[in-house]
């Protein structure tokens, strides 16, 4: 933990830090524009987000697929390939673990969840394989061939949900439930929160095994830095990136997975509102640190949960904190640049008076 | 059955789902063409649609709801090439921000403006006028094609001639390529890249704006949710498909307008559209991978000439 | 005739943490060849990017014709009659010749338009009075390094240019194409009445062209001086800033074995060209081996092959005996060979990662960095970086460091301490002072000479002749693809070297299409 209070990190820290804030500010300048209090509204969406034992279970129920989904991105960007396809191999994933609850219903519980597990990660992680292959083979620009697969996998499982696997209950856009073997159980009464959590938390510390402690985590990070300078060392690099890409595909399935087997038990055809995308700007956020993206997806989904407490007290739409989570994004994307620009400005200051002393 | 989905009212359903394509492809090929990948043009349509709908409903004319949406769209062009220039920000991330900040503000607007959650509709919006003909209104097939449009349609078509015009007969036009291939250049003789590119951001904006009118105020008087329905990625595939030049992105945006149109068609017959939706994106993967590998071939074969000159 | 043309008083630039000029005082006449030599870095091109407006000075001003004028942009400076020619082209690939020429001032049809037939007719004028001949019509892209040089000339005329700035000019030229380049520049300055300013680092090239000449390091303006009271040795002394005399290298003697056999190598550059014929060689141990070359004649394709990063296209190679062509860079690492590549951003580093970082790449799967085949050992990772960054005296704070924050000689020390670390038989040494300052050269010196007393055998690629001379056992020219010399140190001269490196021995028809 030490390592993480480097200067460089903690420089990092700060500006994070101070984006938050600022972006939370705006919010509440928007508040007080529509004559609301901002601190009762912040005060609400606190509580909201922790304030019980039911709203700490909604927010840690929301993280999950942040989570995972945040992740899959870091573990990608890090090893210098941009998987955008998240939310397309999210639903194929979650497309998967329908089709093993509503197929293999004979099979035992714990071995169910486990087909369902691994077929969601492993269509998640071929989905990612084709555009990482193209990548690597033929220099195919990844980061819109995998936006433009997202909407191939979205129609694809909405035409199967549609047509081959509708339910037989004249459910428009959702297959059957799935075998109630199969299903997480559920850890606090009304909330959504299952175990999932568990699952994820254990793929978590792998992932920030992997990504932080072996050669693997090294040659991912050093072929994302400069492919040459891994190349020379040794390093598969072509290798490393597709590698890197399919573990990420597998962690988006493995998000709509949970969706399926934990909280919705069956598949629906709009089962995700963009947790890909958001778990995407969680990474860019904590730049693609693991346990940034932990507690950064807490936070996210802190938000959301508390959000509509928020809304419910001072009547501001609970959509207000899409709109923070943008601009904070918009800050840290911002960062260098603003960071340059102050640098700039006082470097003329500083030569407005004398010249050339300051060599370095 | 074919003749119920191949007739004239298909080809009509074509050149009006086309329209909001090549409208925000406009704006993006001229932000690719001063090279920066603007992904950003998903929510800069749905600010567009949301905005036309604020103005046509509260200044009850359809004029106010074009000007503002423009307005707005030009403003969000400002700001992404404000974070990508000045900033040096990825330009991708900042796309995505955007998105995800169109999405987010204008449901909240939409609550917080209108109080309703999904769609807003009213008699209050006024809708973009049509224009019509009336020499062509007994030519079938003419009549089809050219009449009966909102202005944007005609608009649209234009501006496809005045884009190919601008970048390839226009000093301007050098320039904005110039920025894009190799801002140096351009700089070394005395014109700003920076400038060309905030131009074609700017601009992108405003087409992506005009883009999202016509979706709000265009046939339908109203505003959904989410209501840019992934056009702003469709425009993208055809600027790629189109090679970035306003003709050849015209005649993407068609074809996919085209396919979007069977696609509905299909789903009224009972066909799923599915996969007639899927053909822009997996246009796109295959030929991004054809252009590719033709750069590439072309990369070498130019280099070959080089090394015969040596 | 003495004119003064511009007058560069007391110009200071700073950029963040440099100070790239340091008030500096220059004068240009009308009529001149004005060369303004340098090291890498002694801010040669800031101060023609300020003259050029590129770039704002922090303090001090210019004068141009006895008058006060202020830069803001390179128009400022194109209408008073300032033209440069980059070192990089400032070409847009795929646009015409005559369009690149015109780009900025397109004559006009209609307002609005671009004059496409008058753009293409006032190119050919203007290649026909300069005399460089161009086809107006064709892409850039598809031109060859020296006519898009003749273009970015006639660009920079096009605009009306009196004083002409080329910045580095001959670097990316063939001898051919250079001699080339000088008739040109004779031609405008004597029959044109055309100003000129030369930047370059190659001295002979001064002495050659210049009428007078500047030099520069470290930011400032050392002196000017008319080029017929100059030399080699004086300017040298004057760029570096003090003789450039250095300690004798004890070489011990050593056991000779052969530990590398190079044999018929062929292979294709980037381009899908041949650029190694035929290379054939074979190194001992104990022994430096020096590679002479101008740039571009096939060191960089024979060092990417022979450290497994380029196919090879024909020929074999053998490390101790062991068949090594078709290995991957890990395996050759495995086998044998360390390699410091020439460009240490582009290849030998990463910039955003640790000193440390940097340090274990090539051993991330070595005990005891890792262990069990997974885990990795960073407190012996930390070790291993201190202990190197104290050998090889590397100057900074820490370990933890980006390696990015270095300075080019730090950097090149941790580049060179990690290749050495792993005590291969066999070191491939490319560049090795490439942007280094003096200090650090000396010292990379004495290492390599360490390294080669150990028994060590030694491959040394430099552009440096003076490095080859110095550091060399046996030294071998290479001249587009071949070797065309070999020699014993000692036995050969700087001049009859630089024969063997121009192919000059060869058949001399093949040359100058």
């Amino acid at each position: 933990m030490k390592s993480i209070l480097k200067k460089g990190n903690l420089e990092y820290l700060t500006s994070l830090f101070i984006s938050i804030l600022a972006s939370l500010l705006i919010g509440a300048l928007i508040m007080m524009a529509n004559s609301r209090s901002p601190l009762v509204g912040y005060g609400a969406l606190i509580t909201g987000a922790f304030g019980s034992t039911y709203s700490l279970a909604t927010t840690f129920a929301k993280t999950v697929p942040l989570v995972l989904t945040g992740l899959a991105t870091a573990i990608s960007f890090r090893s210098g390939i941009s998987n955008i396809g998240g939310e397309g191999q999210l639903y194929l994933g979650a497309f998967a673990a329908a089709y093993v609850g509503i197929t293999f219903t004979n099979i035992p519980g714990f071995l169910g969840i486990a087909l369902a597990i691994l077929a969601g990660a492993l269509v998640g992680g071929i989905y990612a394989f084709f555009p990482a292959l193209l990548k690597v083979k033929y220099q195919v620009d990844e980061v819109i061939t995998t936006i433009m697969l997202n909407t191939v996998a979205t129609l694809f499982t909405g035409y199967l949900v549609n047509y081959p696997f509708a339910s037989s209950q004249g459910k428009m856009g959702g297959t059957e439930m799935i075998t109630e073997s199969f299903r997480l159980s559920r850890l606090v009464r009304l909330s959504t929160l299952n175990t999932s959590i568990f699952f994820m938390g254990f793929i978590a510390i792998v992932i920030y095994y992997l990504m932080e402690k072996t050669s693997f985590g090294y040659d991912s990070k050093m072929v994302g830095q400069n492919s040459l300078f891994g190349r020379y060392g040794g390093i598969k690099d072509k290798k490393q990136m597709v590698v890197a890409m399919v573990i990420s595909g597998a962690l988006c399935g493995l998000a709509g997975v949970f969706e399926v087997i934990g909280v919705h038990y069956r598949f629906l055809q709009h089962i995700s509102p963009g947790y890909a995308f958001d778990g995407m700007l969680i990474a860019l956020i904590v730049k693609n640190n693991p346990i940034g993206v932990i507690l950064m997806s807490i936070f996210f989904g802190a938000l959301k949960t508390g959000s509509i407490s928020m809304e419910n007290a001072i009547g501001i739409p609970s959509e207000l904190v899409s709109v923070i989570q943008a601009i904070i994004i918009l800050f840290i994307a911002g960062e260098t640049g603003f960071k340059n620009i102050y640098k700039n400005w006082r470097l003329k200051k500083l030569h407005q008076g004398k010249v050339g002393e300051e060599n370095v | 059955m074919f003749k119920e989905l191949f007739n004239l009212a298909l080809l009509q359903h074509t050149i009006r789902t086309a329209t909001p394509l090549i409208l925000a492809a406009l704006g993006g090929l001229l932000t690719q063409q001063a090279g920066i990948l603007n992904i950003g043009m998903e929510g800069m349509i749905l600010l567009g649609a949301f905005f036309g709908v604020v103005g046509s409903y509260f200044f009850g004319s359809s004029l106010a709801g074009v000007v503002l949406a423009a307005s707005i769209g030009a403003l969000v062009g400002l700001l992404f090439a404000f974070f990508v220039i000045d900033l040096k920000s990825d330009e991708f991330v900042i796309g995505i921000a955007i998105n995800i900040l169109a999405g987010g503000l204008t449901v909240f607007l939409l609550r917080s403006i209108f109080g309703v959650k999904g769609a807003f509709s009213s008699p209050k919006i006024i809708s973009l006028p049509r224009l019509n003909f009336s020499f062509l209104d007994n030519i079938t097939i003419l009549d089809t094609i050219f009449n009966n449009h909102t202005v944007f349609i005609y608009i649209s078509w234009i501006l496809v001639i005045l884009a190919y015009i601008y970048l390839y007969k226009t000093p301007y036009g050098f320039w904005l390529r110039a920025s894009g291939e190799y801002p140096k250049a351009l700089e070394t003789a005395g014109i700003s890249p920076k400038k060309m590119k905030y131009i074609s951001s700017i601009a992108c904006g405003i087409l992506c704006g005009f883009s999202g009118v016509h979706l709000s105020l265009g046939y339908l008087t109203l505003f959904t949710e989410n209501m840019s329905a992934n056009r702003g990625f469709i425009a993208l595939a055809a600027i790629i498909f189109g090679k970035a030049n306003p003709i050849g992105t015209f005649f993407a945006a068609l074809l996919f307008g085209f396919f979007d149109a069977l696609g509905t068609r299909l789903q009224v017959v009972g066909i799923p559209s599915q996969f007639t939706q899927m053909i822009p994106y997996l246009a796109t993967v295959f030929a991004l991978l054809i252009v590719t590998k033709r750069q590439l071939a072309k990369a070498n074969k130019n280099r070959e000439v080089k090394g015969i000159e040596n | 005739m003495e004119e003064i043309l511009i007058e560069l008083r007391n110009i200071s630039k700073q950029f963040p943490g440099v100070l790239a000029n340091d008030n500096i005082n220059l004068e240009i006449k009308k009529g001149e060849i004005h060369a303004i030599v340098g090291e890498n870095g002694a801010g040669k091109s800031t101060l023609m990017n300020i003259l050029y407006g590129l770039h704002e000075p922090t303090a001090g001003e210019i004068y141009f014709k006895g008058n006060p004028v202020r830069f803001t942009s390179p128009l400022d400076a194109i209408k008073l009659g300032i033209g440069m020619v980059h070192q990089h082209f400032m070409l847009v690939p795929s646009f015409t010749v005559a369009e690149n020429i015109v780009l900025g001032i397109e004559p006009k049809r209609k307002k609005f338009l671009v004059d496409r037939e008058k753009a293409i007719k006032e190119t050919k004028e203007l290649s026909q009075t300069y005399g460089l001949a161009v086809d107006p019509e064709i892409k850039v892209e598809s031109l060859s390094v020296g006519i898009q040089q003749r273009v970015e000339i006639l660009k920079a005329l096009y605009k009306g240019a009196d004083v002409l700035i080329l910045d580095e000019p001959t670097a990316v030229l063939t001898p051919q194409e250079t001699a080339e380049l000088f008739k040109v520049i004779r031609k405008l300055v004597d029959e044109l009445g055309k100003t000129i300013i030369i930047i370059t680092h190659k001295l002979q090239e001064v002495l050659a062209i210049s009428t007078r000449v500047s030099v520069m390091r470290q930011g400032k303006l050392v002196g000017t001086l008319d080029t017929k009271d100059a030399n080699e040795h004086l300017l040298a002394e004057m760029m570096v800033g003090r003789e450039v005399l250095f300690d004798k290298l004890e070489k011990k003697p050593t056991e000779k074995n052969e530990v590398l056999k190079v044999n018929g190598l062929r292979a294709k550059d980037n381009r899908g060209l041949l650029a190694l014929k035929d290379i054939s060689f074979s190194l001992k141990s104990g022994e430096i081996l020096g590679i002479a070359g101008i740039e571009g004649n096939g060191q960089s394709e024979l060092v990417e092959v022979l450290a497994g990063l380029r196919k090879k296209d024909g020929g074999e190679f053998y490390i101790n005996g062991v068949e090594a062509s078709d290995k991957s860079p890990r395996e050759i690492r495995k086998l044998g060979i360390a390699h410091v590549p020439e460009d240490r951003l582009a290849m030998g580093l990463s910039t955003e990662a640790s000193i440390a970082e940097n340090m274990l790449m090539g051993s991330q799967y070595d005990e005891p960095y890792r262990m069990k085949g997974i885990h990795l050992n960073k407190l012996k990772i930390k070790e291993m970086s201190k202990k190197l960054i104290k050998e090889f005296d590397i100057r900074t704070p820490s370990e933890e460091t980006l390696a990015g924050n270095l300075s080019g000689g730090n950097m090149q020390k941790v580049v060179i301490a990690r290749e050495f670390s792993f005590n291969t038989p066999i070191l491939i040494i490319s560049q090795p002072t490439r942007g280094v300052d003096i200090g650090a050269i000396e010292f990379i010196h004495t290492q390599i000479i360490e390294k080669r007393n150990e028994g060590c055998a030694i491959l040394l690629i430099s552009a440096e002749l003076d490095e080859i001379f110095r550091l060399s056992d046996r030294i071998m020219t290479i001249y587009e693809g071949r070797i065309t010399g070999e020699f014993d140190a000692g036995q050969i001269t700087r001049q009859e070297i630089g024969l063997y490196m121009t192919g000059k021995n060869m058949n001399s028809s093949e040359e100058g299409a």
